[in-house]
């Protein structure tokens, strides 16, 4: 005997229930859970590396490194331990679990994307100019921060870089602008001529962002 | 009721042992259980944080180092949010939820799905003063079932209507959880959050297997589907005799008038039900959790109630607990059959109220019937209310659910104390059977019909 069910039931159209269903298994198997948190570390590593290079001696460049690098793997770690439950008991745990729970809160409590963010940039500022190589660590700092938003959001990355590919597109651009607004030889002698250029580059930027279609 | 719109839901798939998604389609459309309009919050996101920051930063060191370069490295994430900051004024301020079970009842493992879905009502408004849609935001579910309550699939899932499927494996009232949803606009730079309470839902105790019945020899007069010792309309032969005025014509037994030379007819048995009361001991709940005493004694009575059911019988319950009992009179019918279920699940409540088995009405104990009673038989008041039942001329059968014994130990006085407690339960067994009470012992995965064997292939002799 069966329980009966409503004689009435209000329906949820039965949607194309296997395609679906598999579609749905496949985007989500073990790959796809670890690709984009591998994703995101890697990335960043290459941010923090290509910063880096070549190695200055010094003290705040060294600062500035282990900043990153720390911020980078504790970043990575969290994305994951993303899926790890905190207990639900807080009383009477053992040290371990205690140590484990502060290490979880920590972990996730921490702005550790901003952090490196922050530190990779300061590190290429401490190089002397390199306008390409810095349009290209734009690039990858975009990238490692989209990957990290789809590891921990679960995000679709088609829907999501579909969306945001003309955006893109035109980021891509203005950093080039930006490298080739650096590369313009200056007119003159003098702080006047650089701060001129940067101006430029802002205008760009300004006028780019009002244009964006809604 | 609420119809739930025709929505595409996506079933959250990710975990292997899980019901495969094409099982949780078949499980059905879900019923409306909740509906609710709540106010959103929309904040920035995590990741327009970590965008702004990018920006600022490029902007600021560009300042004063007067490297346009890195004006150009804040370019991208300026423009997101700029493009973020022109769709945010589309958000709705206003959302409903809505919340359906495939089912409000299950039984103990028996796969089941919560839906979840959130949409935008009519009256909600924007930003912009303009219409809003479910098409400007994605939704992400997160399931966190409530105690007792087993995911069947992933605990998290994309989509405006998504489908969980859990199971229960212990009967109760089970409160499902919350499902927390997660909303981004489409640059996923504003995000808000709404947590759901998901409705409580009943689950039943798995029914023994049953399929035969112990029927008294001495049934009341009312009409059923065991023969009886009378003769009467039924249709199972019992002899024929001579025919007396006023017999039907169609019961002659032809054969035999022709070869006795006078008129013969066909008797037969009348067929009767009788009244069945399922007496269950909810006053001890030993053993593991899911195999423990109660557990066996509600799936017994559950199954019991089931098969007497089907035999057209009149089925009650009485579960004693704590400081009384609380029944249900004898009835007919398969609603019967949940009205017993419903009433069994109460037993997990503990102390109830109520009057003792002696002060029960005539109606939950009518007299003649048959009271099985599924009992541990560890409280004493349990067991004098047997012996009381039975000098009250009650006919009584036993199910015996303790499956566990004290803990083995090595000490002497351990050991002393496990062989007093067993001679001790031996005792009141043997007390039972002295008061023509049998007792039979049943395991819990076996059907009942093997303990019950020895009384169900003759009539049960009923004794004053």
């Amino acid at each position: 005997m069966s329980i009966p069910r409503d004689p009435n039931p209000s329906a949820i159209a039965d949607v194309t229930a296997a395609t679906r269903g598999a579609e749905a298994a496949a985007r989500q198997g073990p790959l796809s859970w670890a690709g984009p948190r591998l994703a995101a570390v890697l990335l960043g590593a290459a941010c923090v590396a290509w910063s880096a290079a070549p190695t200055r001696p010094g003290g705040w460049p060294a600062i500035a490194l282990t900043i990153a690098i720390v911020a980078v793997t504790a970043g990575g770690l969290r994305l994951a331990l993303a899926d790890v439950p905190e207990s639900e008991d807080s009383y009477l745990l053992s040290g371990w679990e205690r140590t484990w729970r502060n290490f979880l809160a920590l972990l996730r409590t921490v702005p550790w994307e901003e952090l490196a963010l922050l530190a990779v940039v300061w590190l290429e500022v401490l190089h002397p100019a390199r306008p390409w190589y810095t349009a290209a660590l734009g690039a990858g700092l975009t990238a490692y921060l989209l990957i990290t938003h789809i590891a921990e959001s679960g995000a679709d990355p088609a829907v999501l870089l579909g969306r945001h590919a003309k955006v893109l597109a035109l980021g891509a651009c203005l950093l080039a602008l930006g490298a080739g607004f650096a590369m313009i030889p200056a007119a003159g002698p003098g702080a006047g001529a650089s701060l001129l250029r940067v101006l430029a580059a802002l205008a760009v930027i300004a006028a780019a962002a009002l244009v964006i279609p809604a | 009721m609420i119809k739930i719109a025709h929505i595409e839901r996506s079933v959250a798939t990710a975990d292997p042992d899980a019901v495969p998604a094409a099982a949780a389609q078949t499980l059905g459309p879900s019923i409306a259980a909740a509906a609710e309009e709540t106010d959103v919050r929309w904040r920035p996101s995590r990741h327009a944080r970590r965008l702004l920051t990018l920006a600022g930063a490029g902007l600021l060191l560009a300042l004063v180092t007067r490297r346009p370069e890195l004006a150009g490295l804040a370019a991208p994430a300026l423009l997101i949010l700029g493009a973020g900051r022109v769709t945010h004024g589309a958000l709705p301020g206003r959302l409903g939820f809505r919340t359906g079970l495939t089912s409000t009842r299950i039984y103990e493992g028996e796969p089941a799905a919560v839906d979840v879905v959130v949409s935008v009502p009519a009256s909600a408004g924007t930003g912009t003063g303009g219409a809003a849609s479910a098409d400007g935001f994605d939704a992400r579910w997160v399931f966190e079932p409530g105690r007792g309550v087993e995911p069947g699939s992933a605990t998290a899932a994309n989509g405006h209507a998504v489908r969980f499927t859990f199971s229960i494996d212990r009967w109760g009232k089970r409160k499902l959880g919350t499902a927390t949803v997660t909303l981004h606009d489409r640059w996923r730079l504003a995000e808000a959050r709404v947590a759901l309470t998901l409705p409580t839902i009943d689950c039943y105790p798995s029914p023994a297997i049953q399929r035969t019945e112990v029927v008294l020899s001495k049934l009341p007069n009312r009409l059923g589907e065991h023969r009886s010792r009378v003769p009467g309309d039924g249709t199972e032969f019992t002899g024929v005799r001579e025919y007396v005025p006023g017999d039907r014509q169609r019961a002659i037994n032809w054969p035999a008038s022709t070869r006795l030379g006078r008129l013969q007819v066909n008797t037969f048995a009348a067929e009767r039900s009788q009244d069945v009361v399922l007496l269950v001991d909810a006053t001890s709940d030993v053993g593991e959790p899911g195999r423990s005493a109660l557990d066996l004694g509600l799936r017994g009575a559950a199954g019991a109630a089931k098969a007497y059911l089907a035999g057209r019988d009149r089925v009650g319950v009485v579960a004693y607990q704590w400081g009384g009992a609380h029944w249900l009179a004898p009835s007919l019918g398969r609603r019967q059959f949940y009205r017993i279920v419903d009433a069994l699940l109460q037993s997990d409540t503990g102390f109830a109220r109520g009057a003792g088995i002696s002060r029960l009405p005539r109606a939950a104990l009518p007299p003649g019937a048959l009271v099985v009673a599924f009992s541990p038989l560890l409280d004493g008041r349990f067991v004098e209310a047997l012996r009381d039942m039975r000098e009250r001329g009650f006919t009584l059968i036993v199910v015996d659910v303790l499956n566990v014994g004290p803990p083995r130990r090595r000490g002497f006085a351990d050991n002393a104390a496990r062989r007093i407690w067993n001679l001790e339960q031996q005792a009141i067994r043997f007390s039972l059977r002295e008061l023509g009470v049998p007792v039979v012992a049943w395991d819990g995965v076996t059907a009942l019909d093997l303990p019950l064997a020895p009384y169900t292939r003759r009539p049960l002799v009923t004794r004053r």
